[in-house]
């Protein structure tokens, strides 16, 4: 039985920023609205498909050393930008597809999540944009 | 207005920055992932006198 295991090499960028060795969990949902559609006679609730509107959280290690984490989220806070994410950081092909959510928002970034003896880790989540995955 | 990648992390030092759909080029220029390189403007021609009086 084949599983796609998570070791060390998954692949992420942030706005074109390689963030790989920041992150240490990523969660990709597409998600499409449903509309309710059910009507008179119907004995059970029926929907249709809305607007897109996915969502990738990533757990990361704050840094704010130049080029790192903070620098690279700071001024997209209340932007749209583009992120990706593949299992390697091999080539892109069928068994590595590169997932894209072009034009997602961020809506919030944590600044400190301190704790005494701890590392400070970050969950952003960026919401919203066109997803799409690629094989070459 | 072309861009030049200032950090690895977003590819080979000193190369150009192509931009990507969807990216955020004033985010990556405020944390300082790429530089712009302003287009050189091309040198205006010296100016030449011609004579266009011929004389008779």
């Amino acid at each position: 039985m084949a599983t796609s295991t998570y070791l060390s090499n998954p692949l992420v960028t942030v706005n074109s920023v390689d963030l790989t060795d920041q992150c240490s969990a990523a969660n990709l949902t597409r998600v499409i609205e449903a509309l309710e559609s059910t009507s008179f006679g119907k004995t059970a609730r029926v929907y249709v498909g809305g607007l897109e509107n996915s969502t990738l959280t990533l757990t990361m290690y704050n840094s704010f050393a130049a080029t790192e984490t903070y620098a690279t989220l700071a001024a997209l806070v209340g932007t749209s930008t583009t992120v990706t994410i593949k299992p390697t950081s091999a080539a892109t092909s069928a068994t590595n597809p590169v997932s894209t959510l072009t034009g997602c928002y961020l809506e919030t970034l944590p600044i400190v999540n301190a704790s005494l003896g701890s590392l400070d880790t970050v969950d952003v989540v960026f919401t919203g944009g066109v997803y799409s995955v690629a094989t070459s | 207005m072309t861009y030049v990648i200032a950090s690895s992390k977003v590819g080979v030092i000193g190369q150009p920055f192509i931009v990507a759909e969807g990216v955020n080029v004033a985010a990556l220029l405020e944390g300082g992932f790429i530089v712009e390189q302003s287009t050189p403007k091309p040198k205006k021609p010296a100016k030449t006198s011609t004579d266009t009086n011929e004389e008779i």
